[in-house]
């Protein structure tokens, strides 16, 4: 793609073509370019930085979040469509890999193009409708400027504009030839947006419009990406974070047939080949002599586990206090107290598609065209050019469909993008640099171990007075998002959201954070906080109930009194699984978890053949607050499920003497087929507006299944992953 | 060394070391992306294929053991890509991410050809070969279903 010269408008989707633009002028002026008062069509069929439509009807319509298979490619332009009132069956859609006017960026993410967190839906939901209203408005305005009509009088109905007084009618393709409005701007104001109840698109279950190619194998991954002259690139990579490479020997690496070049870096010895095989061949020939200095050759995830469990116990230990509800007393030393402690360990992504990076650099070493499946094509960019010690707008970037990402792919950039675009600088060739599978789990960026320990005082109703969370753990966010990190504060919300437990009505309650350093590199995991949060709380509360001589169910109700959204869905879950009536010989668990601002509950229903965990059923209740894309939103649903399970059976990262122990998916699997539960999910909607479905299928899951089990067992598995896997 | 072997239907020779795995054949040589690197190690079936009928992992075998064999890829299973697999796959909106796409529907495909009405047990150890990360598995099986129901 080319890129734009650098012209500066309002932030916003009001940027249209044709209309006033802005150039900002060397000198730093601004300066007008385009104020023509003459009639002018819409170019390329461009109505709006959104929207393109052609002379046939066909409309392309943009989308800012990354796709990595949560279906915003479909979800997002759907919402924009339905303000507009396209003609669905005639859109098809485009991922924006860059934003140098400022339009396509998440306003939930400060403006930056950044798919995380589930924020896509909730974040642009607002500003598409309006961005699909703006459109719409300016079709009218050029129909009712060629038919010489009052624009109120013009409707719009599935892709044809209509003046009803006058029986006139124009299909979109038409206008598009028209001059474009003169009379003013329309602006999409929330007052134009289409009232729920003449929605026609959105809440409907219309394919993904990307699944056709994915059936023929024509979806194409930065993995995909072939270049002519390109070079494979493979690394031999340092087996501890922190160390470097001295390189006693590389003649037998070049020796091999296709290596083109052997290249010394920070952290890694390169090998580029033609082929990948080559590359691969030509670094297993390595011989090569690494520092000894780092402090992370002492990084063991045994000894992690004991420290983070001590300073979890050791309450003399500082604690950054994350949520305070309520007066304590939080000493916990009188009355009746039941306390607990549960444990997460490290988990990896992943994902199908190991990283990898395709950089060419320019002859000049100042700009390059990249193409990386990437969270977010800003931070990218961003990196790129700093890399390469220029301009954003030099970086031709196309951002690329992701083979799954879960987290792995937020700021993998500042590693994988900066070597392909170094080694590429250094080859004067277009670069692929491709970890293997066992690159991608040795130097995986894990979900950090966690240790909760929870303490609540009971009155003599057995109702719960006081209530603290208090979690060990290191920071993810200080090493993955450094430059955003407040040393002041350090208040992590990767690692502590989710232990607010917000629709619970403790009379008091505090979540704490014990910060431990890390000693691994760190990210967010499907899930984030809510993953390891929800289920030490919601293990906890079945714990309580025991004590407190009540049941699962009427003692959350009790709890969850004052939150209609939460009641909703717990009574859903339990009227969709018939709660407590497993048959013979299996058990039903549940809990209730959220993510943000979606809610739900979880029930399992699970059966022990001597050690061996079976998890039969899965019941979701889920409300999200409004549904783009029922079917889409249930796939996120099912598969969250499946990965909360797959942590809850086998999944698990160790490491010693700063090395990660396993290897492949031999040796870190991940849930397959076997294991697979049946699955339900209800959808709820509580109304406007729409929040995230990719993280909230992990949260509920792993302790409706450790409830389950305790049903069954009397005693709860308070470890993740459970000792009984299915291995 | 100059290998022959039969590729979606067209015969031809391919010149290669004859320890590359075919999935690099396929990718690198013959420029068949659809077939997918996850693991080279044959536990994720990302890159299975169709080595005389048979769902193979593409990984694991060298180009020169496979000498005048025929393969199907994913590009080749359908001449416009309406094999009754992979209409069950839209119906049934399987893929998420699609990474693992192609190895589950060719492993689907060998399936049926073998087992045009497998029962749910067998579609279950059949397909806990590949691994589908996104979780997609119970519209896997519910795809299969309706393929065999459907062909």
């Amino acid at each position: 793609m080319t890129m734009a010269p650098a012209t500066l408008t309002r932030r916003g989707f009001l940027r249209s073509s044709g209309a006033l633009s802005f150039a900002l002028l060397s000198s730093g002026g601004i300066s007008v370019l385009a104020a023509s008062t003459e009639a002018q069509a819409f170019a390329d069929g461009e109505v709006t930085a959104w929207v393109t439509i052609t002379p046939d009807d066909r409309m392309t319509i943009k989308f800012g979040a990354a796709e990595m298979g949560q279906g915003v490619n479909t979800s997002l332009p759907m919402i924009l469509a339905e303000e507009l009132d396209a003609d669905w069956s005639r859109v098809s859609v485009e991922q924006v890999s860059s934003d140098p006017e400022g339009v396509y960026g998440n306003p939930g993410f400060g403006g930056a193009l950044f798919a995380a967190g589930s924020s896509s839906l909730e974040g642009y939901y607002t500003y598409l409708r309006r961005a699909g209203a703006q459109a719409r408005q300016i079709l009218i305005q050029t129909a009712a400027e060629a038919w010489n009509v009052a624009a109120e009088e013009v409707t719009t109905r599935q892709g044809i504009l209509f003046h009803g007084p006058s029986g006139r009618s124009m299909r979109y393709g038409e206008v598009v030839a028209l001059p474009r409005p003169q009379t003013s701007r329309p602006e999409g104001a929330e007052s134009s947006l289409k009232p729920r109840d003449s929605w026609t698109l959105v809440g409907t279950d219309v394919e993904r419009l990307d699944i056709p190619g994915k059936t023929r194998g024509e979806a194409v991954y930065s993995i995909d990406v072939d270049l002519p002259g390109m070079l494979y690139a493979v690394q031999l990579l340092s087996p501890v974070e922190g160390e470097h490479p001295t390189i006693n020997s590389d003649a037998a690496a070049r020796a091999v047939a296709g290596v083109v070049d052997v290249v010394p870096m920070d952290h890694a010895v390169a090998v580029l080949a033609e082929t990948f095989t080559a590359a691969v061949a030509g670094r297993d020939a390595l011989d090569v002599t690494w520092s000894r200095s780092s402090p992370f050759r002492l990084a063991d995830s045994a000894e992690e586990l004991a420290a983070l469990s001590e300073a979890a116990d050791d309450l003399s230990t500082d604690a950054i206090v994350w949520e305070t509800r309520g007066d304590g007393p939080f000493d916990f030393r009188e009355g009746k107290v039941v306390t607990a402690h549960y444990t997460t360990e490290h988990v990896y992504h992943a994902q199908m598609e190991p990283l990898n990076a395709v950089a060419a650099v320019d002859e000049d070493g100042r700009g390059a065209e990249v193409w990386l499946g990437t969270q977010s094509q800003s931070i990218s960019i961003a990196v790129a050019a700093q890399v390469l010690g220029t301009t954003p707008d030099r970086i031709r970037f196309h951002a690329m469909q992701m083979g799954g990402s879960f987290g792995r792919r937020t700021v993998f950039a500042r590693v994988l993008l900066r070597d392909a675009l170094l080694l590429s600088r250094s080859a004067g060739r277009p670069v692929k640099l491709v970890w293997t599978r066992e690159d991608d789990v040795k130097n995986a960026w894990l979900r950090p171990a966690t240790v909760h320990r929870l303490d609540a005082l009971l009155d003599d109703q057995g109702e719960v007075t006081a209530l603290r969370h208090r979690i060990a753990s290191p920071s993810i966010f200080e090493f993955a998002m450094p430059d955003r990190w407040d040393p002041e504060t350090r208040r992590d919300q990767l690692v502590m959201e989710g232990s607010e437990s917000s629709d619970y009505d403790f009379p008091a309650f505090r979540a704490e954070h014990v910060l431990l350093p890390r000693r691994s590199r760190l990210s967010a995991w499907r899930g984030i906080g809510w993953g390891p949060n929800c289920f030490a709380r919601e293990c906890f509360l079945d714990e309580l109930a025991a004590s407190a001589g009540s049941d699962p169910v009427s003692f959350r109700r009790r709890l969850l009194s004052k939150s209609p959204r939460a009641l909703a869905v717990l009574d859903a879950a339990i009227e969709m699984s018939n709660f407590g009536t497993a048959p013979e010989g299996r058990a039903h668990g549940l809990a209730f978890a959220g993510y943000k601002a979606t809610i739900a509950t979880g029930v399992a229903e699970v059966s022990l053949d001597g050690n061996r965990l079976r998890v039969h059923r899965f019941w979701a209740a889920v409300d999200p607050g409004l549904v783009i894309h029922p079917q889409g939103y249930r796939a996120q649903v099912e598969g969250g499920v499946l990965f909360g399970l797959s942590s809850v059976l086998r999944e698990r990262t160790t490491f010693t003497e700063g090395q990660i122990e396993q290897n492949n998916f031999y040796d870190y699997e991940p849930i397959r087929m076997s294991d697979v539960p049946e699955i339900e999910v209800r959808l709820l909607e509580s109304g406007d507006p729409p929040s995230g479905g990719g993280e909230i299928g992990v949260p509920m899951t792993a302790p409706a299944v450790a409830n389950a089990v305790r049903a069954l067992t009397g005693t709860s598995p308070s470890h993740l992953p459970f000792p009984m896997g299915t291995a | 060394m100059m290998v022959n072997l039969n590729i979606n239907g067209r015969g031809g020779e391919v010149d290669a070391d004859p320890d590359t795995p075919l999935l690099w054949v396929l990718r690198d040589e013959l420029k068949l992306k659809g077939t997918r690197y996850g693991c080279g190690a044959g536990m994720c079936g990302a890159c299975t294929v169709h080595l005389d009928g048979e769902a193979t992992f593409s990984c694991l075998v060298r180009l020169g053991e496979i000498e005048g064999s025929s393969i199907t890829t994913i590009e080749g299973l359908s001449e416009d890509g309406d094999h009754a697999v992979q209409q069950a796959w839209i119906a049934e909106q399987v893929p998420q991410c699609g990474y693992c796409q192609s190895g589950q529907i060719m492993r689907a495909a060998a399936l049926l050809a073998r087992s045009p009405h497998p029962s749910r047990q067998e579609i279950v150890e059949e397909m806990s070969s590949n691994l589908c990360r996104c979780g997609t598995y119970p519209r896997i099986i519910r795809a299969i279903e309706r393929a065999a129901r459907e062909a």
